[in-house]
């Protein structure tokens, strides 16, 4: 019993129709994948503003203050005093909160990839090599006889190279 | 070119990873940079650890040697590679996606051989450690007053930052390498890609990710050469307590950081077959942005000679006059014929569509660019202020192998990157082809 079908296409608009039709059918669980960034897929299958700029706001705010904090905390906690300068050095600490502004945004970010983008995903899934060298694949999950049925005669309507039914799901 | 002929998606992918399963000659150059990296750096950088760092030329006027030189010129070459990637990603610059990979690879080994150089200045580097702020039994904090500590954190920030954005960029092509692979390689791309399928939602995510990444990333660069410049300016010796120190060290930076990767990607074109990928463009669009930072790098440095000429004091002067005709004048003239007047070559079209003169233009301008650090360290503590300060330096036999070596440090970190990564972009190359559409095909 397969739980997914699978489509490979040759043709950019085909999959990305194919996606669309599918979503106007009903199906939500789908996934395109190409060898490469494919704007219009992604608004097909319904993705919108990433969450992971709230990530890198997130680490560049925390960041900032650590930074500052870090820097005032180290003054405070080993007092070296120089000429009767100011102990807490707001102008040079400000370079270290840019800094860690930056550090912190970045490593933020980075978790916020792995977490939005699902990764690490090393589980066995319905995946083509085809689809990482020159052409799109398109793979729904599917429970129903009925289901899979009408999922393919969208992919062969929207033209299909190649039409398969996969143990794997997305 | 007209003979051009576009790369179908397939053979980019064949070509590309072809690259990743080098010839002989790969096999005996990395050997060859190895040993000298081995003999050249790391022996006579264990003697210095063994016996102190009285081996170096460094003497009690002139307190920094030729280490850190060579760390600012390093420094300064990895700028570019991350800084140009992450601004012509921003700008959606086509250009870009053949050979920011390999660029990329530049900065981040070029930060790694300019950490070393740290290492290498310091001594006793036993206790590098003390420049992190970290707990310890001694309940020391470093002092984040000083530029020092700016520069710990800049350069540890810039060489995380760098890895992650080559590291993200990568992933598709990791996972490219696994699909063509076999066995451990295989696994141990399929570790590396963390499980990528090219899924909209993972292009999507990478995306933003990316995006933002090259929007930290571009603040960070110009930072960081600031700060590398603060570790001079904020101190009051002569030639060095400057304001224009910042965006000369900036300029200097991106200026010699897009001469190397003139220099790398005529290497990688020639040597890695690449011709279908690397092209005229690049070598064009690299041309003009060589020449506009040439005039700015010029222009500064017209502007630092006016400061000490204008300063009106004999401090100033004095040093001033030491470097443009002192024991070093020559190579003060030779770094001004190297990164002025050399590069208004390009001005002629010929010669920024050549790719073997705009190599050789590359190697001078990297060369005069060492000459300017080298020059900043050489003729400025040595004359300081009160002729008793004055002194003398040249850089010792220990200092010229380390410099030596660290080029095969480089040489040989950038020949691992070869063989690990599609030194080219697969899927940003693909990008830049027809798009694989009814109505084109």
């Amino acid at each position: 019993m397969s739980t997914s079908i699978m489509a490979l296409f040759e043709y950019e608009e085909d999959v990305i129709s194919a996606a669309r039709q599918l979503r106007k059918s009903g199906f939500d669980e789908l996934s395109v994948m190409s060898p490469i960034p494919l704007h219009e897929a992604e608004e097909a299958v319904g993705l919108e503003k990433s969450p992971v700029r709230r990530f890198s706001l997130a680490g560049a705010i925390i960041g900032a203050i650590s930074g500052f904090a870090l820097a005032t905390f180290s003054a405070l906690t080993f007092i070296l005093p120089t000429g009767g300068r100011a102990v807490v050095a707001v102008p040079p600490f400000l370079i270290i909160a840019y800094e860690m502004t930056i550090l912190l945004g970045v490593l933020f970010t980075l978790v916020g990839f792995f977490i939005v983008a699902r990764l690490p995903a090393w589980r066995d899934a319905a995946y083509r090599v085809e689809s990482n060298i020159d052409l799109f694949s398109l793979v729904v999950n599917v429970v129903a006889d009925g289901d899979r049925k009408e999922a393919e005669k969208i992919f062969r309507d929207a033209g299909a190279k190649e039409v398969s039914e996969e143990d794997k799901r997305i | 070119m007209s003979d051009y002929v576009e790369p179908r998606y397939d053979e980019v992918n064949r070509e590309i990873l072809q690259t990743m399963q080098p010839s002989p000659q790969y096999w005996r150059l990395l050997g060859l940079s190895f040993a000298i990296a081995i003999v050249c750096f790391v022996g006579p950088w264990v003697y210095m650890m063994m016996v102190g760092i009285g081996p170096s030329g460094n003497n009690r006027n002139a307190v920094w040697s030729t280490y850190l030189a060579n760390f600012i010129f390093w420094i300064g070459l990895s700028h570019s590679g991350t800084l140009l990637s992450a601004v012509l990603h921003i700008t959606q610059s086509e250009w870009r996606k053949a050979i920011y990979r390999s660029a990329e690879a530049m900065t981040l080994f070029s930060l790694v051989t300019a950490a070393l150089f740290i290492m290498v200045h310091v001594g006793r580097i036993w206790f590098v450690h003390w420049t992190v702020p970290i707990p310890n039994q001694m309940e020391m904090w470093p002092n984040f007053r000083s530029p020092l500590m700016f520069d710990v954190m800049a350069i540890a920030t810039y060489l995380t930052a760098s890895s992650i954005f080559i590291y993200m960029g990568s992933l598709p092509d990791f996972a490219a390498v696994r699909d063509a692979s076999e066995g451990l390689r295989r696994k141990i791309y399929t570790i590396m890609c963390f499980g990528w399928r090219g899924t909209a939602k993972q292009w999507h995510t990478l995306h933003w990710a990316y995006t933002f990444f090259a929007v930290f990333i571009i603040p960070l660069a110009v930072s960081v050469h600031s700060i590398v410049s603060w570790d001079f300016a904020l101190s009051i010796v002569p030639g060095m307590h400057q304001t224009i120190f910042a965006p000369y060290f900036v300029t200097g930076a991106i200026y010699s950081g897009t001469a190397g990767i003139v220099s790398v990607m005529y290497m990688l074109r020639k040597y890695m077959h690449l011709e279908r990928y690397i092209r005229q463009i690049h070598v064009v669009n690299l041309g003009k942005l060589l020449i506009v930072l040439s005039l700015l790098w010029t222009y500064i440095n017209i502007l630092e000679v006016f400061t000490g000429w204008y300063s009106g004091t004999s401090f100033e002067y004095e040093q001033l006059k030491f470097k443009l005709f002192g024991f070093y004048a020559p190579l003060y003239w030779e770094m001004v014929t190297f990164c002025a007047l050399v590069p208004l070559l390009i001005f002629f079209k010929r010669i920024r569509e050549s790719w073997n003169m705009m190599f050789v233009i590359s190697i001078l301008v990297n060369i005069g660019m060492f000459t300017e650090r080298f020059l900043i360290v050489a003729t400025t503590q040595p004359r300081k202020f009160l002729p008793d300060a004055f002194g003398f330096y040249i850089p010792s036999i220990v200092e010229i192998s380390i410099a030596i070596g660290s080029f095969a440090v480089f040489t040989t970190l950038f020949l691992i990157f070869v063989k690990v990564f599609p030194c080219v972009s697969i899927y940003e190359v693909k990008e830049t082809l027809k798009p694989l559409r009814r109505e084109v095909a």
